[in-house]
């Protein structure tokens, strides 16, 4: 039902994902044995009923014989009991069939529910670093699609798989103890659908790998053209797009419905070896009757075996596309739960800051470019530490650095002179609050997102704070006021709102130590103003660093750190660094005073 | 539903001829199980050998024929199913392509997206099962009747029990189920939400120390999920061994009560056979019914959705009129535009002109109107009242290509597509020349990074940077000759120096045109002829940079804020 949304992928590696997925199904043993019994159970059941059927059905037959001749009739107490048995064989069937599906959809749910926990925790355990590799979406879609197909993989395909083996193999045996040769006549059809199959699966192949390719292409076309449409309409491009998607639509269409007709076939196919060998049976077995080798009700009972037998081969061959869809999900998850991670090995804690923190010598880069050479630089407890350089000259990385998000290349930071690999991270972490500009809250209500800094805090003590960061004034007069709920895309507050909001939390949160992100220009002039006025306060008696693009803060800050090419290249207050005769912090003072109109 | 059903009217034919071949297909399949009763009855009753053989060669022609009936089915199938899906891509693509911002606001681009491809899969997948289950299994059904009664038993009461149980079980199962399928979509939805909201917070939730609360809050929806998913799984798996249980029991019936009709002589043993494979056939078929009608929620939902968009109104209407001139002049006369739904306006009472030669700014906070000042000239959307002039003419009554073919744009957002940087510049210009698009390179101060124009841009450009993005979009809007040129806060990601030289180069190439520049940093206006002061959609002053500085308090304020700022030079 679902497995069209996704494309059929294959595992790289089908023998390690099998048994990747017999790792997950360990833990379930009793549940699977239980499982395993229902399915040999029912299908056992049913493989045998409809030798009674056809025994009833030879009851009757020798009956109108009998009568016809005036020897006898119907022996109805046989004819009884035999339906009698059938009955009970057909209801217990059907109940250990449920009972089979009842505990595979909780081994199947339980392992998937296991497997999301498994993959948010891996999120929240890994190091930056590692996380920095993996594209969001793709993480996402791990989380979501893919243990979605696993699941539907285990439930759909372990089931049939397994009544369908069981299946074969019951039907087999009951077949030879009818009739040998009826039984090789149905036999022999089964590695002639095989050959005829593979034969169509490898032409429809190809026309799947061909239709893939103008899928991607189409999509593409999709994705950019309606992200870029106003542009197109802009330049009167409607019919250039128009055409050139129609062309590769086309493309697709033409391979696309090759490969449905292919793949489509196995149908037909197997409908006409299904056919064959009832017209087989049909006339080998009366053929058979008049010998006196079997019966007229054998001939039923055939009949309905080779149904069961054409039905679990077409199954195997259906649900082959899901289990490789399910295997290379369980690959992609495993993948990413196979990730290290972070490491948090020393557990001594710290809780405030009593002198300082330095940097000494500390050098730094996301890959083999360094992007911190030698940076090294001192912050006394209470001071307030503006940074300055261009962008991408590493200012949110010192920040990031602190948070100890990522390891130094070399060099050491260090706060009290301890270094700071020597303090758990989650307690280093908890002493930094900080304010970033890209904004992150979550859809609850903005209660619950001032709360966020500090779980333990009570409804009065997140108003006082909002109180402190500007924003009571406009959560109140929102709808709901504290309880409203911002959106998925937090889109109902503007982006200075939740800047004030992300203050308050950090007001709430009371760190020692406090990292700050200035807005540029996505705020409108007077949200700015606040913003600022309560970053102000909140900075107010700490040691705070400050990603500083306002000039007042710059000039307010108690040491302004002047950033370029990866080191500390002027360090001072702004009245010193404005004296310093070609200094880079003087020169851009001055084409700024030039840029901005100051006259 | 209308338009959706549309697309598949010139598909009738095809449709048609489809159906007479499963009748075909059916009627062969149908004959096997009576010529099996002839060959008990007749065959084996008389000891007939020769009757038995000729009997077998009839089934295989009918075999033989039901095969080809079958792939012919196939053939059609496939080929109706996915020139379905293709008509019905090529629709909504063209359909989108004509939205107005207007309507692209009432989707969000990427359920657009999602719109045209998953939903479209969704809805070829289902037909091409439609056409094997739906009519197919009617069909089954109807033949296996004709045949029960063609037997003359009067049996059938079974076969209408059998089919009363089934429909019984059904509409139960369907109607228990259906209500959760909408809450699984919910909570997927809501594992989404959640996943991608830990995905984006990781710095966050580091820093905050939070791993457990985020753990806790995705927990919940995950054990919702597991909660509604057994729910539904083990109802819907109550179907398939429950019928496959009344199909037997109406087997076991058959076999009782034809035993009598079997004593008094009113059937053969033959004819019971028959009558057992034609009954399970028809439930059968019900069952195929049952599994189609299954798939129907999530069907439904994806038609829906595509209908959404092909029956959404377009709301900007072309004109006829044409107009070559080159002297030409853009005046806003009262307009308003105000967001459909929403309370405010997000423009009020806009006046001001466009004039060759003539440099207007817009300067303003954010939401404050700007953008949607430049989109109205193009008419990516319409005003909401007032009028725009274009030589004094209302644009509505322009020619769209005539009236676009005036004006470029240059947006906040610098969209790039996917090719070279050829056939990106093309879309500014088609027949532009190589020396042309060189010549634009080197205005838009993108000479550095483009050397020659066969450069791949990959999709979403996201080989390039932001800043190399704007200037290939800034050379895209300069490589053809206009007479508005109109630039969206579209310097925002370069320095100050680079911007300053396509300053200079623009003037150059604009002389003779009109340029609209929106900007959030004086710095870059103040040069205009004109500022334009817009402060919750309304003018509250126009002048030069000197005039506004000393007269409107809102101009000094941005001005003092931006001194304070530093943040653009450095």
């Amino acid at each position: 039902m679902r497995r069209d949304k996704r494309e059929v992928s294959k595992p790289n590696n089908t023998k390690k994902s099998i048994k990747q997925v017999f790792s997950l199904l360990k833990d379930y043993k009793l549940k699977l044995s239980l499982t395993f019994i229902c399915a040999v159970i029912s299908t056992l059941f049913t493989v045998i009923s409809p030798i009674l059927i056809g025994q009833a059905t030879t009851l009757i037959y020798d009956g109108i014989i009998q009568i016809m001749n005036h020897t006898g009739t119907i022996n109805f107490e046989r004819l009884y009991m035999l339906l009698i048995i059938a009955t009970i064989l057909y209801v217990i069937s059907a109940i250990f069939t449920y009972l089979q599906s009842w505990f595979l959809t909780q081994i199947s749910t339980d392992i998937s529910y296991n497997l999301r926990k498994q993959l948010i925790d891996k999120v929240n355990m890994l190091s930056m670093n590692e996380f920095d590799k993996n594209k969001r979406g793709d993480i996402l879609s791990r989380i979501t699609n893919d243990v979605d197909s696993l699941q539907t993989g285990i439930t759909s395909t372990f089931l049939q798989f397994m009544t369908a083996i069981i299946t074969l193999v019951g039907v087999f045996v009951m077949m030879l103890t009818i009739n040998l040769w009826m039984t090789l006549v149905t036999i022999i059809l089964v590695p002639v659908s095989f050959i005829v199959i593979s034969v169509v699966v490898k032409r429809s192949q190809k026309y799947y790998q061909y239709q893939l390719k103008y899928k991607g292409s189409v999509n593409t076309q999709i994705e950019e053209t309606f992200g870029g449409q106003d542009i197109i309409r802009a330049f009167n491009q409607e019919e250039e797009s128009f055409n050139q998607f129609k062309e590769d639509n086309d493309n697709w269409y033409v391979h696309e419905w090759k490969s449905q007709f292919y793949s489509s076939l196995m149908g037909p196919i197997m409908n006409f070896i299904s056919n064959l060998s009832y017209v087989a049976i049909a006339v080998l077995g009366a053929i058979f009757v008049l010998e006196k080798a079997i019966t007229v009700g054998d001939i039923l009972a055939f009949f309905q075996y080779i149904q069961n037998f054409t039905q679990p081969i077409q199954q195997i061959t259906r649900v082959m596309n899901i289990v490789q869809t399910a295997l290379a999900a369980t690959e992609r998850i495993f993948e990413f739960l196979e990730i290290e991670d972070e490491e948090n090995l020393s557990i001594k804690g710290i809780t405030d800051i009593n002198d300082k923190i330095t940097f000494e010598h500390v050098r730094f880069g996301y890959d083999e470019n360094d992007i911190l050479k030698d940076l090294s630089f001192t912050a006394n407890k209470g001071e307030k530490i503006a940074i300055v350089g261009h962008t991408g000259a590493g200012k949110s990385t010192i920040i990031k650095l602190l948070l100890r998000f990522y390891d130094l290349k070399s060099g050491d930071i260090k706060i009290d002179g301890i270094n700071i690999n020597e303090y758990d991270k989650n307690s280093l972490r908890s002493m930094v609050g900080m304010v970033l500009q890209d904004t992150w809250l979550f859809s609850d209500t903005i209660m619950e997102n001032i709360r966020y800094g500090n779980l333990k805090a009570t409804d009065d003590e997140v108003i006082e704070a909002s109180k402190i960061a500007y924003s009571d004034h406009f959560i109140k007069q929102l709808p709901d006021g504290y309880n409203t709920v911002l959106n998925e895309d937090t889109d109902n507050i503007s982006l200075g709102q939740k800047q004030l909001l992300t203050i308050a939390r950090t007001i709430l949160a009371n760190k020692k130590i406090l990292i700050l992100d200035e807005a540029t220009s996505s705020v409108d002039t007077r949200t700015e103003k606040l913003i600022q006025e309560a970053m102000d306060k909140l900075t107010e008696n700490k040691t705070s660093f400050i990603i500083a693009h306002r000039l007042s803060t710059i000039k307010n800050a108690d040491k302004i750190l002047v950033l370029d090419d990866g080191k500390i290249i002027e360090e001072g207050k702004h009245r010193e660094l404005i004296k310093i005769n070609n200094g880079y912090y003087k020169s851009l003072y001055e084409q700024f005073k030039v840029e901005g109109g100051v006259d | 539903m209308k338009n959706i059903l549309k697309i598949m009217e010139n598909k009738i034919p095809m449709l048609i001829l489809m159906m007479l071949f499963l009748i075909i297909e059916v009627y062969c399949d149908l004959t096997l199980p009576s010529y099996t009763a002839d060959i008990v009855n007749i065959g084996i009753q008389n000891t007939d050998f020769n009757i038995i053989t000729s009997i077998g060669l009839n089934m295989m022609i009918m075999v033989t024929i039901s095969v080809f009936a079958t792939i012919i089915v196939s053939y059609i199938s496939s080929k109706v199913s996915s020139s379905y899906a293709r008509d019905l891509r090529e629709e909504i693509f063209e359909k989108i392509l004509s939205f107005s911002n207007h309507e692209l606001n009432q989707f969000s681009k990427a359920s657009l997206i999602t719109r045209s491809t998953n939903d479209v899969n969704q809805i070829q997948h289902v037909l091409g099962i439609m056409f094997r289950t739906l009519l197919f299994a009617p069909i089954l059904a109807i033949g296996s009747i004709i045949r029960v009664f063609e037997l003359g038993s009067n049996l059938s009461w079974i076969i209408f029990i059998a089919f009363i149980a089934v429909a019984i079980l059904l509409i139960s199962v369907i109607s228990t189920v259906l209500p959760y399928f909408k809450k699984t979509q919910e909570i997927v939805d809501q594992i989404n939400r959640v996943s991608r909201e830990i995905l984006l917070g990781i710095p966050v939730i580091k820093a905050f120390v939070r791993q457990e609360y985020e753990k806790n809050r995705f927990d919940y929806y995950n054990r919702e999920y597991v909660r509604v998913n057994l729910k539904v799984f083990r109802t819907m798996f109550i179907l398939i061994p429950s019928m496959h249980l009344i199909m037997n029991l109406m087997i076991v019936l058959i076999l009782y009560f034809g035993s009598f009709d079997a004593l008094n002589g009113t059937l053969l043993t033959g004819d019971i056979i028959a009558f057992i494979q034609y009954s399970t056939q028809m439930v059968a078929s019900f069952i195929m019914i049952g599994g189609f009608v299954i798939m129907l929620p999530r069907l439904l939902v994806s038609v829906n959705r595509i209908e959404e968009v092909l029956s959404t109104d377009i709301s900007i209407i072309d004109g006829t009129v044409t107009d070559n001139s080159s002297n030409d002049i853009i005046e806003f006369k009262n307009v308003s535009f105000t967001y459909p739904g929403a309370e405010r306006k997000t423009l009020n009472d806009i006046n001001f002109s466009l004039e060759p030669g003539k440099t207007t700014a817009i300067i303003g906070g954010t939401g404050s109107g700007k953008s949607t000042i430049l989109n109205l000239i193009p008419r990516l959307q319409d005003v909401t009242s007032g009028e725009i002039l274009l030589n004094n003419i209302n644009i509505k009554e322009f020619n769209l290509k005539n009236l676009r073919n005036k004006i470029s744009l240059a947006p906040q957002q610098a969209v790039v597509f996917s090719g070279t940087v050829k056939t990106n510049l093309n879309k500014g210009k088609e027949n532009a020349t190589d020396e042309e698009m060189y010549e634009a390179i080197k205005n838009a101060q993108a000479d550095d990074f483009i050397k020659n124009l066969d450069i791949e841009v990959s999709q979403g450009g996201s080989n390039l940077s932001g800043g190399q993005k704007q200037r290939l979009s800034i050379a895209r809007a300069i490589v053809g000759e206009h007479s508005f040129y109109l630039f969206d806060d579209c310097f925002s990601a370069l320095d100050v120096a680079t911007e300053k030289k396509i300053r200079e180069r623009l003037k150059e190439i604009t002389k003779d045109s009109s340029v609209l520049l929106v900007s959030q940093r004086i710095s870059s206006i103040k040069f205009a002829d004109e500022i334009i002061v817009l402060d919750d959609g309304k003018i509250i002053d126009k002048g030069t940079h000197n005039e506004l500085k000393e007269r409107c308090s809102l101009y000094k304020e941005i001005l003092s804020s931006q001194l304070e700022n530093i943040g653009g030079s450095l």
